[in-house]
């Protein structure tokens, strides 16, 4: 009953005002009601175009066209060049690529669902092929391929609806089909909902795809297409937007702190799927498959062949984000990286960057000298403060230094400070208490309260405890002090050790 | 020299409108520009510049088809009919073969016959085999021939302008004209009937 | 065009040129890549003579002063589109960018048939190309070699913003024929017979009115993309187009054994 109430309650002022698309699948069925017309057969239609046509504004990648802004349908005017360029895939490696614009992947278009798309395919004459286009977003034969078959040096036109809202992969579908889109001929067209997508303050257009070639990865030189290789799915470069340095460098992407981005992601194939992910990121919204329905809080999202995906996040923590297809060899042996810049204030609650950097002694006799050099002072005679100082130092790490932190700070709450401590005026007999004979319940240090268990550390030597101590006594703004052999002996007789704990 | 003299002809003639003559060199765009020689279904050859003056419906066929050429004739007979008698006066239809090994005059006589084919407007034609291959690729028309003697071929009829210029087609085939295309001959008629 | 044929008739050897060479080919059963319901790919070529190099700018040059109604800006539109020659420096210069030696490109069909007819030739048929291009220099069909395709496809990708190369400069094939690959597309007499739809995935969905029968053509041998690509390239042309890589070669059924021309 409540679901159904709160159903209701969402669904009424999205039939009335139009908008949102925060809650779908509660508000599909009166949403799609209120949006075709009465009278008109077809779903998605949404009437004849009004006012004068428009030509689409087209944009290169990485970047995304601005929202149609629109209301109603209209008749939209898309000019798409096809071009065979050489341009670079990677340092020193050059490759034919076929494009849509002269880029891979091509010009992103945007139109709004309803709007009658009038579409000219032009071949430049340099052409040495003929193409044509498939829109996954056009419903009819081929996608449009049929109706556009170009020679080069010639131009197609061909109208249709855009019936479905999304986000839809385009591609030239001209035989040998694998080997046009292995050579970058798609990108993507975006069909806004009626009641257009929310603003964010950054969209970007980023496309996969694979690349087949007879040379090895980064071998400089031109690159020529390998058939066998795509036949075998076999790909020599997996990249995102044409070029290992379309998006790194100084193409990043580049955001802000505490902005709101969408990526419009695209996967050209020909023939892999993407395990899209960027590092440090987390998405609150993916629209998978490019589609009405979103998922929250994803970390990599799975992009078909011949499909996309919307992404949004926020960024919160200033730093470089990597884009990656998280199936790893391809991102760091095949080029699938991507970089986005966020530049802004740090927030170390969110992300503190590297706490604690402590020695981790993986080998303790390597760094026990000092003790080993205080044993024989001792012996000698000639034990000095510093002697003392330095051998309590070594063997303070590892061994209390994994409680009280490394600059004796300790963990509030949890483990006391030593740095200026106020602890430490109860006198040495009761510091060589605690350390023999461990400390719990409640204690009151530096007027904050503990109530936790140390335990005995009476497997020290009295000569370790003393020098402990005295470290601790002349580090980190303590008021100084020294600790002697004898001292720790004295404690240790007249004090009882705890059961299971060494003499 | 060739234009110079054309030049001179057409001064002469720009006295006398009549209709039909070639006063004028035909538009660079104009199909009539191929001079292969034709011959009807009566045996009487001509060339495509004869035709001139009138708009044509043109399409090709071939008479042992049995499938999709009788609705070319169809067609074209819907067309006709859907024309008022004084627009009729002024069209002229063209059915070319396309296997004129084996439609000879006397096949295409048959069949003007059999359809009832007015030949002071229709003309049923043939060529030789690289003239077909010709007009087919002037007027958009493809085909193949099979081994069992039939054709593949694309169907459509074509519209041309006095002048002999394509202006319209249709591959709409059936005795209910494409109305585009039957507003594209009227249009053409009434532009070019009457001096 | 007929009137001069007769003129031409003794003329044609000094037109054919010092290049023009002729090269017998046997003919014979083939499979096609063309897969025609009617003949189940294999097709049977007749004997036939193919030129051994395409035709050059400096043989075309011969040809349009010749035959003046074919020169750049009298040819009418109907028969060759406005980029005709469009990268001679003149209708009888063709100038820097289309050096003697190199093959004549952006001529229509049209203009490709007249030029064969005037060497008492014509231009190919598609099987007699396919025929002539399936051979390597050691073997009548090579296609099954994948690299044959690689040396083909590697053609394919390189953008024609470079200058071409002149005919004769790759190794003859097996019937002493050159350039069949790797120089320009070419012209075929029934380019207008490939009844292909421009998108090759619906194979086995025929528009029946459109493309009457067309149901009966499919693609064999898909792997065969290298020949793919020249049908899908043929099939996107009308008669009267030209391309900056579009050039042609004649053929001519075999003369009786005392023939004028080597």
């Amino acid at each position: 009953m409540k679901r159904q109430l709160l159903a209701l309650a969402i669904a009424l002022p999205l039939a009335l005002a139009g908008c949102g698309r925060d809650n779908p699948n509660a508000a599909m069925d009166s949403r799609d009601a209120a949006k075709t017309r009465a009278g008109s057969a077809t779903p998605g239609d949404l009437g004849p175009p009004q006012g004068e046509p428009i030509n689409a504004i087209l944009s290169s990648p990485p970047m995304v066209p601005p929202a149609t802004g629109r209301t109603a349908p209209a008749k939209v005017i898309v000019n798409l060049e096809v071009k065979e360029v050489d341009m670079e895939m990677s340092q020193g490696v050059t490759y034919t690529f076929w494009t849509f614009g002269g880029t891979v992947p091509g010009s992103f278009i945007r139109v709004r669902q309803g709007d009658t798309v009038e579409f000219h395919l032009n071949n430049h004459p340099d052409s040495k092929m003929p193409h044509n286009i498939d829109l996954h977003g056009v419903t009819g034969p081929g996608g449009g391929a049929a109706s556009t078959f170009t020679a080069p040096g010639h131009s197609s036109q061909f109208t249709f609806k855009a019936l479905n809202a999304g986000l839809y992969v385009y591609h030239c579908a001209t035989a040998p089909v694998g080997m046009h889109v292995a050579n970058g001929m798609y990108g993507l067209i975006l069909v806004e909902p009626p009641e257009g997508l929310p603003a964010v303050d950054r969209e970007f257009y980023v496309m996969q795809g694979d690349f087949y070639t007879t040379t090895k990865y980064r071998e400089k030189g031109h690159a020529p297409f390998d058939m066998q290789r795509a036949i075998d799915e076999n790909p020599t470069y997996v990249l995102f937007n044409g070029s290992e340095g379309a998006l790194t460098g100084d193409n990043a992407l580049k955001a802000n702190v505490g902005e709101s981005v969408r990526m419009y992601v695209g996967n050209g194939g020909p023939n892999l799927i993407s395990s899209f992910h960027v590092i440090g990121e987390i998405f609150d919204k993916v629209w998978f498959e490019g589609g009405t329905k979103y998922q929250e809080n994803v970390q990599t999202t799975l992009i078909p062949a011949g499909g996309a995906a919307i992404t949004e996040f926020r960024t919160e923590v200033p730093g470089s984000y990597v884009l990656v297809d998280h199936s790893l060899f391809r991102a760091f042996n095949k080029g699938a990286l991507a970089i986005m810049k966020v530049e802004g204030p740090e927030n170390l609650e969110i992300y503190s960057g590297k706490e604690v950097d402590s020695t981790y002694l993986g080998d303790k006799a390597a760094s026990l000298a000092p003790v080993a050099s205080a044993a024989a002072a001792t012996v000698a005679g000639t034990l000095t403060l510093d002697d003392q100082v330095k051998a309590g130092q070594a063997l303070f790490a590892g061994t209390c230094s994994t409680c009280h932190q490394a600059d004796g700070k300790g963990m509030a709450g949890v483990f006391p400070p030593l740095a200026q401590s106020d602890y430490l005026a109860k006198g040495n007999d009761a510091l060589i208490g605690v350390v023999l004979n461990g400390l719990s319940g409640p204690v009151t240090v530096n007027g904050q309260d503990y109530n936790s268990v140390m335990p005995p550390m009476s497997q020290l030597t009295d000569d370790e405890v003393a020098n402990i101590l005295t470290y601790t006594l002349n580090s980190w703004g303590n008021p100084g002090g020294r600790v002697a052999k004898d001292e720790v002996a004295k404690v240790r007789a007249g004090t009882e050790r705890s059961e299971g704990a060494a003499h | 020299m060739m234009a110079l003299r054309w030049r001179l002809v057409a001064l002469l003639l720009l006295a006398l409108p009549v209709p039909g003559l070639a006063a004028t060199p035909l538009p660079g765009d104009s199909v009539y520009l191929l001079e292969d020689a034709f011959s009807d279904q009566s045996g009487k050859p001509f060339t495509l510049a004869e035709r001139r003056g009138k708009p044509q419906v043109v399409a090709m066929f071939y008479t042992s088809c049995r499938y999709v050429c009788p609705l070319i004739v169809d067609s074209a007979k819907g067309v006709e009919h859907a024309l008022s008698p004084a627009e009729r006066e002024h069209l002229g239809i063209l059915l070319v073969s396309l296997d004129p090994m084996r439609d000879d005059t006397a096949q295409l006589a048959s069949v003007a016959r059999k359809r009832k084919l007015d030949p002071s407007r229709w003309t049923l034609a043939r060529t030789e085999a690289g003239t077909v291959r010709r007009v087919a690729a002037l007027l958009g028309v493809r085909y193949r021939a099979l081994a069992d003697g039939e054709f593949n071929h694309s169907s459509a009829l074509v519209l041309l302008d006095s002048e002999g210029r394509v202006v319209a087609r249709t591959e709409r085939l059936g005795p209910v004209p494409d109305p585009a295309f039957l507003a594209a001959v009227k249009a053409a008629l009434a532009t070019a009937g009457s001096p | 065009m007929r009137r001069t044929s007769a003129l031409l008739l003794c003329l044609a050897p000094a037109l054919a040129g010092a290049d023009a060479g002729w090269a017998p080919l046997p003919g014979g059963e083939f499979r096609s890549v063309l897969r025609y319901e009617d003949t189940g790919g294999v097709v049977k070529v007749a004997p036939f003579d193919l030129q051994r190099r395409p035709v050059t700018n400096a043989e075309y040059l011969a040809f349009v002063k010749r035959h003046p109604q074919w020169q750049r800006g009298r040819a009418p539109v109907v028969f060759a589109e406005p980029r005709y020659l469009e990268r001679w420096t003149g209708p009888l210069q063709p100038g820097p960018l289309a050096t003697p030696a190199q093959p004549v490109v952006q001529v229509s069909w049209f203009a490709a048939q007249a030029y064969c007819e005037a060497q008492e030739a014509r231009l190919p048929t598609w099987s007699e190309w396919e025929f002539a291009a399936a051979a390597d220099a050691t073997r009548a069909d090579a296609r099954s070699d994948p690299a044959w395709r690689e040396r083909i496809l590697a053609w394919y990708s390189v953008p024609s913003g470079r200058p071409l190369p002149e005919v004769g400069r790759s190794p003859a094939n097996l019937h002493g024929v050159q350039d069949l690959h790797g120089l320009v597309w070419e012209w075929v007499e029934d380019h207008s017979a490939m009844l292909v739809s421009g998108d090759n995935r619906d194979q086995g969905d025929p528009d029946q009115m459109r493309f009457f029968g067309a149901g009966a053509l499919s693609m064999d041998d898909r792997e065969n993309y290298a020949v793919l690509m020249r049908v899908a390239m043929l099939s996107a042309l009308e008669g009267r187009d030209t391309t900056r890589n579009l050039g042609f070669r004649c053929a001519r059924d075999p003369l009786p054994t005392k023939g004028k021309t080597p």
